[in-house]
């Protein structure tokens, strides 16, 4: 064994190879022994023949080694080529597409109720068009996506309906097909957004200088994204820095920019008799912000005297508005003493619309 | 002159075996070995016989002893190739590292 692994090089290399030899069978002999001894102590111990049991059950457990089987020898793959029966559509589906179409035939388990009612959707999308408008409130309970689905189901018909990305597309038109219909409030705006509400003058304006800020109508929240942010349009931008920042900030020098927001009813009535006059100048495509909430209803009245361009809803916002009277016009009394003292003028989309009411 | 030669191998055996130890190097190769030698199944293999012995002796009177001349010769001829061939690797490249002449 050793004149085979001798290399050629001298009898240094003899010696060490018979050294490695040497100590290779040390190697193994420490082995040995650990295991003699491990053994020895499980026999003295008692524990050594406890994974054995009688002859019997010995045999019933024994390894397989048998072709087509495996080791408990059962036949693993019996089931494979097998057809059933479905009891309900009596017909042939193969073994492992059963447990599936069995939840699509009996219309049970998660996803059928989902397909079903796509299914329905998507039919009587194609009759109606616009009729479902007032269906998407009963909707609204069951399920947040329903009825957005069925106006969108168009566009994304070849996205998976079920995934939780059906939010996505409804994100983008928020900005833009939310703002002139009432019956949308269900759809939501997932951007982060800050609230202004909770910042200062000097923030907004910085924010406002970075980002696009336009105030979502749902959230009551600031657009986080770039100036140049695809969901708002430039129009909506400034209208929302005019609200915030005071009508000197972006267009019209103005005197008063920096008070905050003191304000008491009788004062109200002039800046209603010029929102009036000044809605005709107003463009409609700054309704998107315009759809806040009616928590700003009157909190911002006062900013409003002097903004000759103030971006609030005109007929697009009006027809929202009318929901929103009602609202408006009891929390508004609210309002006045809470919201003031921090803030900005917010948007006067909102105190727009109550301020129509009480106009008509 | 074999005299000379001798003792300074087994010099140089002495020095060798120590630096095994001092590096950790001997453990190192215990571990191994002892891994290699699970993971091929000799364990098992050895100590099925040691079962056999174990039954011919009585349980009660089997010494350490017994099972070491029972067992060690069978254990050293059951060690695989292999395993063989890479302990012997390691231990040559050790040797060429740190043996001097």
């Amino acid at each position: 064994m050793k004149m085979e692994d001798m290399p050629l090089s001298g009898p240094d290399n003899t010696r060490l190879e018979a050294l490695a030899h040497d100590i290779y069978s040390e190697l193994v002999e420490d082995a040995c022994l650990g295991l003699c001894f491990e053994v020895h102590r499980a026999v003295k111990q008692g524990y050594f023949f406890l994974d054995e049991t009688d002859q019997e059950s010995m045999k019933e457990f024994e390894i397989v080694d048998q072709p087509g089987v495996d080791i408990f020898g059962q036949v693993y793959n019996q089931w494979k080529n097998k057809e059933c029966e479905c009891p309900n559509c009596k017909r042939l589906i193969a073994a492992s597409r059963f447990a599936p179409h069995l939840e699509k035939c009996l219309g049970m388990g998660r996803n059928s109720s989902r397909i079903a009612n796509r299914r329905l959707a998507s039919s009587n999308n194609m009759s109606k068009s616009e009729s479902d408008q007032e269906d998407n409130d009963d909707l609204n309970d069951n399920d947040w996506s329903y009825g957005a689905e069925k106006k969108t189901k168009k566009r994304k018909s070849d996205k998976s309906q079920n995934s939780p990305r059906r939010s996505k597309s409804l994100k983008h038109k928020n900005g833009e097909i939310g703002s002139g219909v009432g019956a949308e409030s269900y759809k939501y705006n997932y951007n982060t957004g800050i609230s202004y509400e909770t910042l200062g003058p000097d923030e907004v304006r910085s924010l406002l200088t970075t980002q696009c800020g336009v105030i979502s109508e749902h959230t009551k929240k600031m657009c986080t994204r770039s100036q140049r942010c695809p969901q708002h349009t430039d129009e909506q931008r400034r209208a929302v820095r005019v609200f915030l920042l005071g009508p000197s900030a972006p267009t019209l020098p103005d005197a008063d920019a920096v008070e905050t927001d003191s304000f008491d009813i009788p004062d109200a009535q002039p800046l209603m008799s010029r929102l009036q006059w000044e809605d005709s100048d107003i463009s409609p495509t700054d309704s998107a912000s315009s759809k806040a909430s009616t928590n700003h209803s009157d909190s911002r009245k006062p900013k409003k005297k002097k903004k000759p361009s103030l971006p609030l809803n005109s007929g697009g916002g009006g027809s929202g508005s009318g929901s929103l009277a009602g609202g408006g016009g009891s929390s508004s009394q609210s309002n006045i003493s809470i919201s003031t003292k921090k803030k900005r003028p917010k948007l006067s989309a909102p105190p727009i619309s109550s301020i129509y009411d009480d106009l008509n | 002159m074999l005299k000379r030669i001798m003792s300074k191998d087994s010099q140089m055996r002495a020095a060798i075996n120590q630096k095994l130890i001092e590096m950790g190097e001997r453990e190192r190769l215990k571990e191994l070995l002892r891994a290699k030698l699970v993971e091929c199944g000799w364990k098992d293999q050895l100590k099925a016989h040691c079962k056999d012995v174990i039954r011919e002796k009585g349980l009660e009177h089997v010494t350490v002893e017994d099972l070491v001349t029972e067992v060690t010769p069978k254990g050293r001829a059951l060690v695989p190739d292999s395993v063989k061939k890479e302990l012997l690797q390691r231990i040559r490249a050790f040797l060429a590292q740190h043996a001097t002449l």
